[in-house]
């Protein structure tokens, strides 16, 4: 896998510069920054915001999946870097409601930053406006009666191939072969509409229909998820692998089964012998032969599937390659757990730097917490003898 | 270069060259393209000046401050900001004005500019990201909770279209 890159964060920070630049840039060019051709979407008579949205959706999908076929990327795994879960609920709700700010306000949240750099004021006191949403919610958000709804529908990273429960490994490729066949099929139909409500458009919003460029994009796109659906039939060495797991340190472990183990599900895949003696808190014990035991396909993918074994894990088991939610590996597997969390840190020479004592207290502690839980003592034999004579009308009820 | 106000790019060129900056993200940063979570950046500034220490007893505001992804936002955005100028200039398009239909004044139209603001605002940070960051990228990816949102936007503005119509037409 070649591709995300993920530069360190300085040229990050210079990607996102040029990144935006050709995001505003072509959002002006294309009108995105005049409410009127944004607003005339929801009349009819100028399909553009469709037209585009749908283009570049098709287009960036298609880019994706081709880098996948040619095994420089992996669907699954930038897709779940890069979407937020699902919570049906609040973004259903939610849409509506940006649906209604958008025909109200004539613009969206990026567009009305375009708009405001060409110096429209109405894109000026609509991002304003967004600013002010956006505090107001986060302040509600995450109050009593407000929690419930904003975590509500909470179905993890799920995608369409998924949901029409098609197989993991060709899903994304057919999935996208079909929106690009609906999106090209949408097209010819939002050039139709245009053509039959062009008496009525005004002039401030005019209709910009396909023509030959457009006529030439259709087949581009078409010609591209079909070369996708291609590349899947022959096998290359990075698909083959499945499912890449994200990495997870032990550091990153320890703090989150102490700050939020019920968003967890810890499975460790060593022998069951080992794994008794001694696991992380709240593991489960499931050797790797075992693994498909869970059903994990089915399981819900409310929590993070954490995966311990003896060292790195190379490939994620088909079994665990099916939950539906985030699948995380240990780094270093519980080798690297032990020497981090099970062993006592090298106290600090005097003198050292603050950072360097921080970095001490926190993984006394962690050491501390993870080797102070002892095991239980053994309960208690009764120790009445059994066959003891029982005490003739023992009173009470039984009479 | 010609300036010309009414000409606008092939919408389907345009849409392939926008797809191909959301593609760059993706392959680059591992991530989309977004725009609400740099107005909460911006909010929360404004909040750190006006009641210290209020955004760190405020956990969805705190993340926000702290999330490297955040800060990556607010720099695509001003970089978004200096391509809109550009684009704008060389398209004979900059200029400051109100953009409305012909049946309402300037202090409405700006009032519901900002009234618009204000719901979409709330809505996208309900939503994880508004039409840049869950509809376009999370849309791109398959994602089932963009989807259901992206229908949900245009079904919110259909719906509401023709009680807002004097704005417009």
């Amino acid at each position: 896998m070649t591709f995300p890159v993920l530069p360190p964060l300085e040229l990050g920070l210079v990607a996102a510069v040029l990144i935006g630049f050709g995001f505003g840039f072509v959002l002006e060019r294309a009108g995105f920054g005049r409410a009127n051709k944004l607003a005339a979407q929801f009349y009819g008579h100028d399909m553009t915001v469709f037209k585009v949205m749908f283009s570049a959706i098709v287009t960036a999908m298609l880019g994706v999946v081709l880098a996948s076929a040619l095994g420089l990327a992996d669907f699954r795994a930038l897709a779940d870097h890069a979407t937020s879960g699902t919570y049906l609920v609040p973004m259903i709700a939610g849409g509506f409601l940006l649906g209604a700010g958008f025909i109200v306000s004539g613009y969206c949240p990026g567009t009305s930053f375009v708009a405001m750099a060409s110096g429209k004021l109405d894109g000026l006191m609509t991002v304003l406006g967004v600013i002010v949403g956006q505090v107001l919610w986060a302040e509600l958000e995450w109050r009593p009666g407000f929690a419930r709804f904003h975590g509500a529908g909470d179905l993890g990273n799920f995608y369409l191939w998924e949901l029409f429960r098609l197989p993991a490994r060709s899903g994304p490729y057919v999935v996208a072969l079909a929106v690009t066949v609906m999106a090209v099929g949408c097209f010819v139909g939002a050039e139709k509409l245009e053509r039959v409500l062009a008496g009525r458009s005004d002039p401030s919003a005019m209709p910009t229909p396909a023509g030959r460029p457009g006529r030439f994009v259709f087949a581009g796109l078409a010609a591209a998820a079909a070369l996708g659906l291609v590349g899947l039939a022959t096998p290359t060495g990075a698909r083959e692998s499945g499912r890449v797991a994200t990495g997870l340190a032990p550091l990153a472990l320890a703090r989150r089964v102490f700050d939020e183990p019920w968003k967890l599900r810890i499975v460790d895949l060593r022998s069951l012998e080992a794994c008794s003696a001694k696991r992380i808190p709240g593991a489960e014990c499931v050797p790797q032969d075992r693994l498909g035991s869970l059903g994990l396909a089915d399981a819900s993918p409310g929590r993070d599937l954490v995966l311990v074994s003896d060292t790195a894990l190379d490939g994620v088991p088909a079994a665990a390659a099916s939950y539906r939610g985030r699948v995380l590996a240990l780094e270093g597997g519980w080798a690297a757990w032990e020497a981090f969390a099970l062993t006592p840190p090298a106290p600090p020479t005097a003198g050292a730097p603050a950072a360097e004592l921080e970095a001490y207290r926190l993984r006394a502690g962690i050491h501390a917490a993870m080797t102070g839980m002892k095991a239980a003592p053994p309960p208690p034999v009764p120790a009445a003898a059994p066959g003891a004579p029982r005490k003739a009308g023992g009173g009470g009820c039984s009479g | 270069m010609q300036r010309n106000p009414d000409k606008f790019w092939n919408p389907y060129l345009a849409g392939v060259a926008l797809g191909l900056v959301l593609l760059t993200s993706f392959l680059v940063m591992g991530s989309g393209l977004g725009a609400s979570g740099a107005s909460l950046r911006a909010g929360i500034a404004a909040l750190d000046l006006f009641a210290p220490g209020h955004v760190a007893s405020t956990p969805p505001l705190a993340r926000a401050a702290a999330s490297p992804h955040v800060t990556w936002l607010v720099f695509e955005i001003f970089g978004a900001l200096l391509g809109g100028v550009v684009a704008a200039y060389t398209s004979g398009r900059l200029r400051g004005e109100v953009l409305k239909g012909p049946r309402i004044g300037n202090g409405a139209r700006l009032a519901l500019a900002l009234l618009g603001g204000v719901l979409m605002g709330a809505a996208a940070k309900m939503t994880r990201g508004c039409t840049s960051g869950q509809a376009l990228s999370g849309g791109a990816l398959l994602s089932v909770g963009a989807w259901a949102f992206m229908f949900s936007v245009f079904g919110g503005g259909y719906a509401l279209a023709w009680f807002v119509r004097r704005e417009w037409r």
